[in-house]
């Protein structure tokens, strides 16, 4: 089997490994320039308020087209979320009333929890 | 020409070239194969260690993971996770779980993690992150444990929290605190930094309109610091692309990466002004709520894990921590790796986790 240093397939991860990290040192010395930060913070701040403008006008675009807005989406989703946690709480409460209250780790524990009695190993020692 | 050793005389090995044509040839074939597995499969399923819920309130979630072995440590870990990330990076397939880990050494593990947290959400602040989750998930710990201390592990972010909370609430319960690439000295998160620089970014401008930082946003920031890095991945990942392993252990990492969560506004507008701008809690003038939080305060035994090739929160950034922090018993272990490979991964595997375990099996009886 050919070596490392002659194989076209390791000189090619090699070289493909060396461009990113070219690449990432030059993206990064130009990255920290400030003028760096003006230019990406100017475009940020106009994409931002550009964002929110297109926002207002697709949820006026959607009421006239009677389709939900994605607000809506997210507060059923969020109602969905909400169903899905009182469902959580209730699983919760039954744990709690079929479960051994008397248990080691209290109410709440549907199995009983090992005790809380384990020890470091002796230096040296394996773990189990 | 060497004839005995198939050299010529450049040093190619000539006997092994057709070997090597038809392996590449075998490979490429795999490479189409498996390229069509690829698209047309979902990958592994994630953060599968069996736990429950034991709240939900709004983006704060605090999962009790089942123990597993016979007997556990008497003091029980929780885990708070960074607020950009999802915490299945610390539970991904059996055999690569820190959370399976930690069970299966005898611990007793809860993770608060954190869900995206919705437009109304826009207004919770640090105060809500430091003086309500994190004690209401402490105090949810010391309830379903019966134990009265509780061990405290951050990643990134999630360390900053601790520290924040460890500050304030000084005199307990934490026993123990453990931090993962945890920055405390802002001014050298150099590229973070400019991309923050007060001259140019309007951080009220943009939470006013916007409310929540969306997760493209927080993605595209982690990207820009290796901007080459996607595009190398994605060609590693067709060479590789035969090997089912490499394949896997892609698709977890990459999902998780790509998995990012959006900031709150109110949350995301103090971490601007008081983290990066003016670096408060490296210069012991961060408070939360009006209650001041001076890291100094926490007297507790702490171990801080940082990676030495951390291109997010470079090693410069996370080397104070120690020498602020008011503990006695106090370590840090640098290891290789970088952000996430510290953490998960076959790196993880054999560094962080065995050093963390004989660190706090002490410290947890």
């Amino acid at each position: 089997m050919a070596d490392k240093s002659n194989d076209p397939v390791a000189l090619w991860q090699n070289m493909i490994g060396e461009m990113e990290k070219g690449f990432n040192a030059f993206a990064n010395r130009a990255m920290a320039s400030p003028e760096f930060s003006k230019v990406v913070n100017q475009v940020g701040g106009v994409t931002a308020g550009a964002q929110k403008q297109l926002g207002d006008l697709m949820e006026k675009y959607l009421l006239s087209m009677n389709l939900p807005s994605r607000a809506q989406m997210v507060s059923m989703a969020e109602r969905l979320a909400s169903i899905e946690g009182q469902l959580n709480e209730i699983k919760a409460l039954l744990h709690q009333v079929h479960g051994n209250p008397a248990a080691p780790g209290g109410a709440g524990s549907a199995a009983p929890r090992p005790p809380r009695t384990r020890r470091p190993p002796p230096a040296g020692g394996e773990q189990k | 020409m060497n004839a005995s050793a198939g050299l010529n005389s450049a040093g190619l090995d000539l006997a092994g070239i057709p070997e090597r044509i038809q392996s590449e040839v075998q490979r490429a074939i795999q490479r189409s194969i498996k390229g069509v597995e690829y698209i047309s499969t979902s990958g592994p399923s994630l953060g599968s260690t069996p736990k429950d819920i034991l709240s939900v309130r709004g983006t704060m979630n605090l999962y009790h993971y089942r123990p597993v072995a016979d007997e556990i440590y008497r003091v029980p870990i929780l885990i708070v996770m960074a607020t950009t990330n999802r915490g299945y990076i610390l539970d991904m397939v059996p055999g690569q779980s820190f959370i399976e880990f930690l069970l299966k050494r005898g611990y007793d593990v809860y993770m608060l993690d954190w869900s995206a947290p919705k437009p109304e959400e826009k207004r919770l602040g640090m105060e809500d992150y430091v003086l309500d989750f994190i004690p209401d998930c402490v105090r949810q710990v010391q309830r379903d444990s019966g134990e009265s201390d509780v061990t405290v592990i951050g990643y990134c972010f999630g360390g900053v929290l601790s520290l924040l909370y460890g500050s304030i609430f000084a005199d307990g319960p934490m026993k123990n605190l453990i931090c993962f690439t945890t920055p405390v000295d802002f001014r050298e998160m150099k590229l973070f930094q400019n991309f923050s620089d007060r001259r140019y970014f309007d951080v009220d401008h943009l939470v006013d309109s916007i409310g929540n930082v969306p997760p493209e946003m927080i993605l595209s920031s982690f990207e820009m610091l290796r901007p080459a890095s996607r595009a190398a991945s994605q060609v590693q990942l067709w060479e590789n692309i035969w090997n089912d392993e490499f394949v896997k252990s892609y698709r977890m990492f990459d999902r998780w990466a790509t998995d990012t969560l959006p900031l709150a506004g109110e949350y995301f507008r103090t971490i601007t002004k008081d983290l990066m701008w003016d670096n408060k809690l490296y210069n012991d003038t961060m408070s939360v709520g009006g209650r001041k939080a001076d890291i100094s305060k926490i007297k507790v035994p702490i171990l801080h894990a940082v990676a030495e090739h951390d291109h997010i929160v470079p090693y410069d950034a996370a080397k104070p921590l120690i020498a602020k922090i008011g503990s006695a018993d106090k370590e840090e272990v640098i290891l290789k790796g970088g952000h996430v490979s510290l953490v998960a991964g076959a790196n993880a595997i054999k560094r962080l986790w065995p050093k963390l375990d004989s660190w706090l099996c002490e410290r947890s009886t």
